[in-house]
């Protein structure tokens, strides 16, 4: 269990800072803080550490998503144990650098807080047990890395670094991601131990090119490989200390460390061979080639580590375990070499205020012990003998000659690694004598440069003794470490190798030696080869992907915007072209398989079907005369009223009409402060659209209405007209259905009254209009407000209008009527009142806000189906006992009455709520004319 | 009788789809209208039809009353939905100046 | 209790009409209210999951009336999944907007409660007239919040929103006379039975009303090509409502996934439509990933962000096996409230920009800039799909249970743009701001609400696996249709 606490440390730990800077710490201690949990780590790690050069491995697991397959599984082999001690080592070594390094003025809490999360996600790569688990830590690395490179976010480079490098490493992780989903689909298990023991089953699946191909994109984008190489210069926009613990020594190196780890699963094929080792020689080339010719310090180094992450890569590509041997070795030495040299640029940049190596020359006088650890560095990573980047390479160069899968061409992997080392040298040495040497310092920022605050040293100092201790003794300080490495590694034996700094005069050294002069000439042609490189177009890889990004992101929006082209026709097209599409596709003859009987048709009713068809269609053709469509429309709401009546659905004609009556008062309102005409606006391809539409959505729905009219069927309804008189106490059964069968709908119908009132209250409030000054054939409307006539007729007419409702709400239980058409016609007979007498006189005698009548109305609906809880509680126990009960059927006759009352007065306020307001809306208007 | 209410039903919904589809917030508002009765109509022919058969217990024989009740529940529904789309194109008219269902002056520029 | 299950719809319109009943427009009054009435539904939804996870499925007769012929309640795994889901949202959302955003109109209280009582109605109901009723008052409800406050683009967004709604819900009704006219029942249970016993052109007729109901439930959900209304219309509401309207898409997959459950998943209209589904899930997904990229609001941002998790929902639901419904549902429960915090962190941000608003254009840092962009870098990671967060999780799940390369494709593809997009938004929004932002503190309980929705997010990653086995087990009975009828017409038919 040590080792999964030992993950989770440096997450605690990245809240200590954190806490520090609230506390107001000083640096030191902030830094301290941050490194406690590290270092606790790093004791923790000891014990087994040694189980670990015991051949062991060391497991822990806590479970988490079995569902998903994801566990808290660690392991520590020999392999993780190499990658935690880096990943905590150098992180240590950082802290510490980074105490020196940040301003007083930067927020440091926040930035030791990223670096643990950091590591912690890094830690967590490299031990965790779990496929799953792995990618999360992955992902986890890309987030945190996202936010370090970006801590100095007012800079514009470090904004666009971040994330170039989250997009580019984001999608490597996605694609591990659906590799590592493919291999626990082979495997049947998450498991990286069950993965492992699974390498023949995986490469001879099928979706082996498929899954290597997914792992390799995640591996290369980490990795920087090209051509994912590209973010990774960018990516030097972050802090220095950033630059050298992720960027070098640790984040790039998980792609590697992958491939060290899926080894044993995925190594041993051509593809492997092929792709990997191709992606690794081209990396290592243009990494080197390049990072010659930059100016900037972190620029070289940058391209450096690209270049050496394509020698580890082209290692593991070879498909040979000593290659394996020499891959895990050079990672080592790399993380060293290159962190320290990190480091020296970040000293540099901080007391010289630049990193351009056209300026800083010459600081061997300023700070001549900064450079000797510079020096050093730098020439471990060009290879020279006595240091540790010598041995990597030599083997590196050995096991080039190994390879004969290219059969005759096989000269090209030794003649391109020679040649590698050759720009290696010469980068390296332009670090060295560029900065160090080749005359003074040139327009410093910061002039003169001093050597850096004692402790600063300290890690940089570490590092080179390293590099030099491995480089002199491998034996005795690397070889245990290397030996457990590399049998995690390779899954099994160890081949024999010898770690030793003389093999004698061999192939290996003439290419050394060769890639040392050589390094030198090119580096003294410097000047020629500048002047060359400076003809060459610029490739900017940020200002490039920034391009392609905001092109991408334009297209985007193009795309979305014309799809989503703010216009409501071509919305209700689609929807209407989708709903054509299903009648078209599946409306077939076949429907109108139908042996029911027809009805007779008589002259009146055809009359009558021959007006409705005839009002629809001037509706539809003249609805830029709006008058005249309001007029034919509502020609067509009394028709489909008659054909209710026809066909004996009498509460359907009084509910049709009362409603007509008020949409149609409704509509003539709206007129008056709409527009008085419509423009013609549809071009005629548009109207042809729209006409198909409706002919084959208006064809379809008669077809079908047809088809059902015509064919018999089954259905529900005999229930209700057996029981609506013993069980719901009524004999017109519609009302019956409406107030008990199915008087849930009818309370939601009545809050939708309700809602659709309040609504309409909210839309007016406060809202201003002015009316058309004239109607649509340019009268001036009439200034007579209330017509004497009207006002005669309709003041009597009330109380009778009021009357008839009470009649038809009380007859609705058992004949045509109830609730709705009551309510209805009540409300129209107030209405009546505002059309003749104007708001103000009714608002003089009527309370103005009916809220209240519509909270009540649907209360009392409301409550009396709560009610029930109390009487009916002990009957629900059997719904057959309560059917049969003869005193319940007659409390249902009373509560139903009370529930159509609550419909009664929900509609009659929701009714005047809408119009009185909508009428104020016009007494507003008369006022601001009036004013004017 | 039923290939008359089937007629009806499709030119109600046929000119409903059309008038939809026009620019302006008051044919919108008739389509949405005249679509409601064609639906509403064919919801109510979902029980069959039937002539003189009003569904009263205890006078003769009876329509299907289910429908029914289905229809005058839409009719509500509908106009209270109508009603609200009638004041929302009032609120439109307020708030953009125009009558247009994309909120599109007549000179072009947008509100 | 076995009142219980109507209190999910009873409590919210109970406490609705009071607030419609409180005429002097007193705000504490109004607001206690309304937080009171979510308050208690808390327990309530709690309860209710709780009843249903012991597998039983309980059925509410309204009326006393047997099915199919009264109306019932339903209480299954799913529906007290979603109703629990709608309350939990349903608290902060209106936490937020007690601050201040409620008197920008009015009624927008009774609105809300309201517009709650549809939603949970329409969970809860076993009866498709009924569902539609609970749609029309969920509609009505939203037609109104959505057009809370004032301003021409909401204006504009609101008439598409009615206007195709409206359309929707006549088609609805199509469907529904083509439910009733062939198989005689409205009761989803009997339907399903029915709808099996039926031949010749009354099948077909019948097979016309489910691909409507498609239609009108893709709509609802917001699928290709059906979305275009959803982003205008929740990036111009007030943030309360745009974050409650998170659960308003669901209410489209749930309609789906109990229909085609029930009905379509086996029989004589077995698959129905599922193809269909399918591919316009998956072009969802792709085109509403092109839009996150290319949106130039945060709100619209994660307005196409819902538009995503709807194509992301769909497929796994057209996929249609009971492993791919229990991820589909548990990826469901994390975008809703992950986006709907987000849709609170948007306008916090927007507030604190002045006059810039969410407008994805350098400015002014918002107030806040270190806590508003550390909740926005977690509700993004959620929300993307990256580790650690529920996301991730969610998108794990899906994968693993629907290997299809195209939806793995489009997924990891749609969750790059996305990254892009959001990465892009993110650094201009908090990283090249200029200042430090105003020095107003943020208000303490938007930032609670914000924070709420938001820890949604780790939260469900560490618990991932109850969940995951809570919604494996909804997804179990889901794929039981048999269950669901028995209970629903065992005793009565």
């Amino acid at each position: 269990m040590t080792l999964a606490v030992l993950v989770l440390l440096p997450f605690v730990g990245a809240a200590l800072p954190l806490l520090a800077e609230r506390l107001h710490a000083s640096r030191t201690v902030l830094a301290l803080s941050a490194a406690l949990m590290p270092a606790l780590a790093l004791v923790l790690l000891i014990a087994p550490a040694g189980q670990v050069f015991d051949g062991q491995t060391v497991h822990a697991s806590l479970p988490w998503v079995p569902s998903l397959g994801l566990a808290l599984s660690f392991r520590l082999d020999g392999l993780a144990l190499l990658f935690a001690l880096l990943v905590l080592g150098i992180g240590l070594l950082v802290i510490l650098y980074a105490r020196y390094y940040l301003s007083a003025k930067e927020k440091a809490g926040r930035f030791f807080a990223f670096l643990l999360l950091f590591m912690g996600a890094m830690l967590g790569v490299v031990t965790s047990d779990n496929l799953l688990l792995l990618v999360l830590f992955w992902e986890l690395t890309s987030l945190s890395s996202f936010l370090l490179i970006g801590f100095w976010s007012h800079q514009s480079a470090a904004r666009k670094g971040a994330r170039m490098a989250l997009a580019v490493t984001g999608m490597g992780g996605l694609a591990l991601l659906a590799g590592v989903l493919l291999i626990g689909q082979i495997v049947g298990s998450y498991s990286l131990g069950d993965a492992l023991a699974s390498g023949d089953l995986i490469r001879a699946s099928a979706l082996y090119p498929l899954i290597l191909g997914l792992v390799l994109l995640g591996v290369f984008t980490k990795s920087a490989q090209f051509p994912f190489h590209f973010w990774l210069p960018h990516a030097m926009a972050a802090p220095t200390p950033v630059s050298a613990y992720l960027h070098s020594a640790t984040m790039v190196k998980a792609g590697v460390f992958l491939l060290a780890r899926f080894y044993p699963m995925l190594a041993g094929t051509n593809l492997w061979f092929d792709v990997v080792t191709l992606a690794g020689m081209a990396t290592l080339l243009w990494g080197a080639a390049v990072a010659l010719f930059q100016h900037d310090l972190k620029g070289l180094l940058a391209y450096s580590t690209i270049s050496h992450l394509g020698l580890i890569t082209l290692l593991f590509g070879l498909n040979s375990e000593l290659a394996a041997v020499a891959a895990v070795f050079h990672i080592i030495n790399h993380a060293t070499f290159k962190a320290s040299l990190f480091m020296a640029a970040g000293i540099i940049d901080h007391e010289t205020g630049t990193r351009d190596m056209r300026r800083i020359n010459g600081l061997w006088k300023y700070m001549p012990y900064t450079a000797v650890l510079a020096m050093v560095a730098s020439a471990a990573m060009a290879g020279v003998p006595l240091l540790n980047g010598f041995l990597s390479k030599e083997m590196f160069f050995a096991e080039t000659l190994e390879s004969s899968r290219l059969g005759a061409m096989s000269w090209v992997l030794p003649l391109g690694a020679t040649l590698g080392g050759v720009f290696s040298v010469a980068y390296s040495a332009r670090f060295i004598h560029d900065v160090f040497f080749n005359g003074e310092p040139v327009n410093l920022p910061k002039f003169p440069p001093h050597e850096p605050p004692r402790y600063m040293k300290v890690p940089v100092e570490i590092l080179v003794a390293l590099c030099v201790a491995v480089g002199v003794l491998p034996s005795i300080t690397v070889s245990g470490l290397l030996a457990v490495a590399a049998a995690a590694t390779l899954g099994g034996e160890l081949p024999d190798y010898h770690l030793s700094i003389w093999h004698g005069f061999n192939l290996p050294l003439i290419m050394s030696v060769v890639a040392l002069v050589g390094g030198v000439l090119v580096y003294s042609a410097r000047n020629w080869l500048f002047r060359q490189y400076a003809r060459l177009p610029e490739i900017n890889a940020s200002l490039i992907f920034e391009r392609r990004i905001q092109g991408l992101a334009g297209g985007a929006a193009a795309l979305s915007n014309f799809l989503r082209n703010g216009s409501l026709q071509s919305y209700a097209a689609w929807l209407l072209t989708l709903v054509a599409l299903v009648l078209l596709v599946y409306l077939s003859p076949a429907v109108l398989d139908g042996q029911r009987a027809l009805l007779p048709l008589d002259g009146v009713s055809l009359l009558a079907g021959v007006m409705l068809v005839v009002a629809a269609l001037i509706t539809a053709i003249l609805h830029r005369h709006r008058m005249t469509a309001i007029m034919s429309m509502s020609v067509v709401g009394l028709v489909v009223s008659l054909a209710f009546v026809r066909l004996s659905a009498p509460d359907l004609a009084l509910t049709q009409l009362s409603v007509e009556i008020v949409t149609l008062l409704l509509l003539m309102l709206a007129m008056y402060f709409l527009p008085v005409r419509t423009r013609m606006e549809s071009g005629w391809p548009r109207i042809l659209r729209d006409l198909l539409l409706s002919v084959i959505i208006g064809g379809g729905v008669g077809v079908m209405a047809f088809a059902m009219m015509t064919s018999d069927f089954q259905s529900i309804s005999g229930y209700f007209l057996d029981n609506a008189k013993p069980g719901g106490g009524g004999t017109n059964v519609v009302n019956v259905i409406l107030v008990d069968f199915r008087g849930f709908d009818t309370f939601g119908e009545i809050t939708v009254l309700g809602i659709a009132a309040m609504g309409i209250y909210a839309l007016l409030r406060d809202l201003d209009l002015l009316s058309a000054p004239s109607d649509s054939l340019g009268r001036p409307w009439a200034r007579e407000v209330h017509p004497m006539v009207l006002v005669t007729i309709s003041r009597p007419l009330l109380p009778l209008a009021l009357l008839i409702s009470v009649y038809i709400f009380l007859r609705g239980h058992n004949l045509p009527g109830g609730g709705f058409i009551a309510g209805l016609i009540t409300s129209v007979a107030l209405l009546l009142q505002y059309v003749a007498s104007g708001v103000a006189w009714v608002h003089r005698r009527m309370p103005g806000d009916y809220h209240p009548v519509v909270a009540v109305g649907l209360l009392l609906a409301g409550v009396t189906g709560l009610a029930s809880w109390f009487f009916g509680h002990p009957f629900l126990t059997s719904t057959f006992d309560y059917l049969h009960w003869p005193l319940v059927g007659k409390f249902e006759v009373a509560s139903a009455l009370l529930f159509d009352t609550g419909v009664f007065l929900t509609v009659v306020g929701a009714t005047l709520l809408m119009l009185a307001n909508l009428g104020k809306l016009s007494l507003l208007d008369d006022k601001a004319k009036e004013g004017a | 009788m039923e290939a008359m209410v089937a007629v009806m039903i499709a030119v109600l919904v046929g000119t409903g789809v059309y008038l939809v589809l026009r620019a302006r917030t008051f044919p919108v508002i008739l389509g949405i209208t005249l679509l409601s009765y064609g639906v509403n109509l064919f919801v109510f022919i979902s029980g069959r039809l039937a002539l003189d058969q009003p569904p009263i217990v205890g006078a003769g024989p009876s329509t299907d009353p289910l429908p029914q009740a289905l229809v005058l529940t839409a009719i509500v529904i509908g106009f209270a939905m109508t009603a609200f789309l009638v004041v929302l194109a009032l609120r439109g008219q307020g708030e953009t100046g125009t009558d247009h269902v994309d909120g599109k002056r007549d000179d072009g520029g947008e509100a | 209790m076995e009142h219980l299950i109507i209190a999910p719809i009873l409590i919210p319109a109970f406490a609705g009409m009071l607030l419609l009943l409180e005429v002097r427009e007193r705000q504490p009054l109004r607001r206690f209210t309304g937080m009171l009435s979510v308050l208690a539904l808390l327990p309530v939804a709690w309860a209710l999951f709780q009843q249903a996870a012991g597998g039983e499925i309980q059925v509410y007769r309204l009326g006393d009336w047997a099915a199919p012929f009264g109306i019932v309640l339903v209480l299954d795994k799913l529906s007290a999944l979603m109703v629990l889901l709608c309350t939990v949202l349903a608290v902060p959302a209106l936490l937020y907007a007690c601050r201040a955003d409620d008197k920008r109109g009015a009624n927008f209280h009774a609105l809300f409660q309201l517009q709650l009582m549809g939603i949970n109605g329409a969970f809860l109901t076993g009866d498709l007239f009924n569902l539609f009723v609970f749609f029309e008052v969920l509609l009505i409800a939203s037609y109104g919040l959505a057009l809370h406050g004032r301003g021409p683009a909401r204006v504009r967004a609101g008439i598409h929103y009615v206007v195709l709604n409206l359309i929707g819900s006549a088609l609805f009704l199509v469907a529904l006379g083509l439910v009733y006219g062939t198989t005689g029942t409205l009761n989803m249970a009997d339907f399903a039975v029915k709808v099996n016993q039926l031949d010749g052109g009354a099948l077909e007729l019948a097979r016309v009303a489910g691909l409507l109901m498609w239609v009108v439930f893709g709509l609802k959900a917001a699928l290709f090509p059906l979305y275009f209304w959803l982003p205008a219309t929740y990036a111009n509401a007030t943030a309360g409502v745009a974050a409650l309207f998170a659960i308003m898409t669901k209410v489209g997959v749930y309609a789906v996934a109990r229909v085609y459950g029930l009905a379509f998943e086996q029989g004589a209209l077995a698959g129905l439509g599922r193809d269909a589904l399918w591919i316009m899930a998956l072009l969802t997904l792709l085109l509403a990933s092109i839009g996150v990229l290319g949106a130039r609001r945060l709100g619209e941002m994660v307005a196409y962000m819902v538009v995503m998790s709807v194509g992301t929902l769909m497929a796994g639901l057209a996929w249609s096996s009971p492993e791919s419904f229990g991820a589909m549902l548990y990826y469901l429960i994390h975008t809703t409230l992950v986006s709907g915090g987000l849709f609170l962190l948007a306008d916090l941000v927007a507030r604190g920009r002045g006059k810039l608003g969410d407008q994805l254009v350098a400015g002014p840092a918002p107030t806040g800039r270190a806590g508003l962009g550390l909740l926005f870098f977690v509700g993004a990671v959620a929300v993307i799909g990256l580790p650690p967060l529920s996301g991730f999780m969610g998108k794990v799940a899906l994968l693993q249970t629907v290997p299809a390369p195209l939806y793995w494709l489009f997924l990891l593809g749609g969750g790059l743009l996305a990254l892009v997009g959001l990465s892009r938004a993110g650094s201009t929004l908090f990283w090249r701001a200029t200042g430090d932002g105003a020095r107003r503190r943020l208000d303490r309980p938007r930032l609670l609400a914000t924070v709420l929705l938001l820890a949604a997010a780790p939260a469900l990653a560490i618990w991932a696996e109850p969940v995951l086995e809570a919604t494996v087990a909804v997804a179990a009975q889901w794929a039981q249709p048999q269950l669901y009828i028995d209970a629903v017409l065992g005793g009565g038919a």
